[in-house]
């Protein structure tokens, strides 16, 4: 690039002062070479603006949850840790889980501001973003309707932990489900659902909560009633 | 844009850094999804560009001193975008532009096309992309930065750290590039 493309470059971006911008005017009118590349710039820049496109509807809920798991879990790593039981034994089928979520006394936290443990509270704030089954009566109660699953698997990060979180949806409930390598703490207050700590539920606000502990830690969390959940859990694949 | 659901659980501890990040750099969400949707690399979706970007962002929020946000921002961006590519160890995949040009039907002898006449809003975008792709990437960072995200000269030499004559001098010829190419690609798919 010569000074002339240089002051051509300074003449389309308005930074000539006015005597330089009328003998740059002139200059056009007969410097083919010149006049070619102005054409072009447009050109160009018009078709490169094209590409313009608004972000996705949703993508700044996105952005704003993100963040603000990421300062929960930074919250998390102020506060004492909890220990956490080791796990005990594989991680049992969703039948069993169905079941210790049925006969599981659950445990309503006060006002649906419990101090959940920071990655139990990332899973919670995430299924909150979940439709009531209400909004969909169009799709039916779900009774036999086949899991789909909803979207791409998305990674969480709070209390020093990836969370791997899928949506399902069966008929007009959605439920996520959420795996981590390490257990998920038992919220205060919550009840175990079987011996040992291999599986606790809770209710925070609106969701009810399901944990079983294995090989890894399984979290459902639905807009539903427990019970709901528990047939809808029975339901899913195996993660 | 959407703010906590109504139900919000709530998270105990929490303070409000974060709101206050929130309200200064949410409102350029978009700006930085037109960045992130031309730096992301193979593999890699803009929205978890975008995602990263903010997370970055939120981190070095407290050194912040809040000069030009939109900025800041995409200057987080780019960087992600080159890390994400490091830690894939694989190069970006380039299209030579001959291979783009064989693709498509042949000229014949016409000579150089008059990129004016060119209709671009003809094209389609997804042709204008393909095309802006084989810019060097000095020159596509530029375009994008300026005509796809609506950055000025000057704030896209802040972020990338040049002159703002480099700037222009970068998006001149980017743009004319991009017009050539484009002038190429719509000469051919208007011959039978």
């Amino acid at each position: 690039m010569d000074g002339h493309d240089w002051q051509l470059a300074a003449f389309l971006a308005g930074d000539l002062d006015a005597a330089d911008v009328v003998r740059w005017d002139e200059h056009l009118l007969e410097c083919e070479r010149c006049w070619r590349a102005v054409r072009d710039d447009r050109s160009g820049r018009a078709a490169a603006q094209l590409l313009r496109q608004p972000a996705p509807a949703g993508l700044g809920d996105r952005v704003r949850l993100a963040v603000e798991l990421a300062a929960a879990g930074a919250a998390s790593w102020r506060q004492p840790r909890r220990a956490v039981r080791p796990r005990r034994r594989a991680l049992a089928g969703a039948g069993a889980l169905a079941a210790g979520l049925v006969v599981a006394a659950v445990v309503l936290l006060p006002g649906g501001r419990a101090a959940l443990p920071a990655p139990v509270a990332a899973v919670a704030r995430y299924a909150q973003t979940l439709p009531p089954p209400a909004s969909h009566p169009e799709r039916g109660t779900g009774r036999g309707a086949v899991p789909i699953e909803v979207g791409q698997p998305v990674t969480l990060a709070a209390g020093g932990r990836r969370i791997v979180t899928r949506k399902w949806r069966m008929g007009a409930a959605e439920v996520v489900v959420a795996v981590s390598g390490r257990p998920f703490p038992m919220p205060p207050g919550a009840q175990g659902a079987s011996g040992g700590g291999m599986a606790w539920s809770a209710r925070a606000g609106k969701l009810s909560l399901y944990c079983l502990n294995g090989k890894t830690s399984e979290l459902v969390a639905a807009p539903v009633p427990p019970a709901e959940l528990a047939r809808l859990a029975a339901r899913l694949p195996p993660p | 844009m959407g703010g906590a659901p109504a139900s919000y659980v709530g998270v105990s501890g929490v303070g409000d850094d974060h709101r206050a990040f929130l309200d200064a750099t949410l409102p350029h969400v978009d700006v930085v999804f037109q960045v992130a949707r031309h730096a992301a690399g193979d593999g890699q979706e803009p929205e978890d560009l975008v995602q990263e970007t903010y997370l970055r962002a939120y981190a070095a929020f407290g050194s912040y001193r809040g000069e030009n946000t939109r900025a800041w921002l995409a200057a987080i961006c780019l960087n992600a975008a080159r890390s994400d590519a490091r830690r894939r160890r694989r190069r970006p995949q380039e299209v030579p532009a001959q291979a783009l040009l064989d693709a498509l039907p042949a000229a014949g002898d016409c000579g150089a096309p008059d990129v004016a006449d060119v209709v671009i809003a003809g094209l389609d975008a997804q042709a204008v992309s393909r095309c802006l792709a084989l810019l060097p990437e000095p020159q596509r960072v530029c375009v994008v930065m300026m005509d796809v995200a609506g950055y000025t000269a000057r704030e896209t030499a802040e972020v990338l750290g040049c002159p703002r004559g480099t700037v222009l001098a970068r998006v001149h010829r980017g743009r004319r590039r991009l017009a050539g190419l484009l002038a190429e690609a719509g000469v051919a798919h208007g011959r039978p």
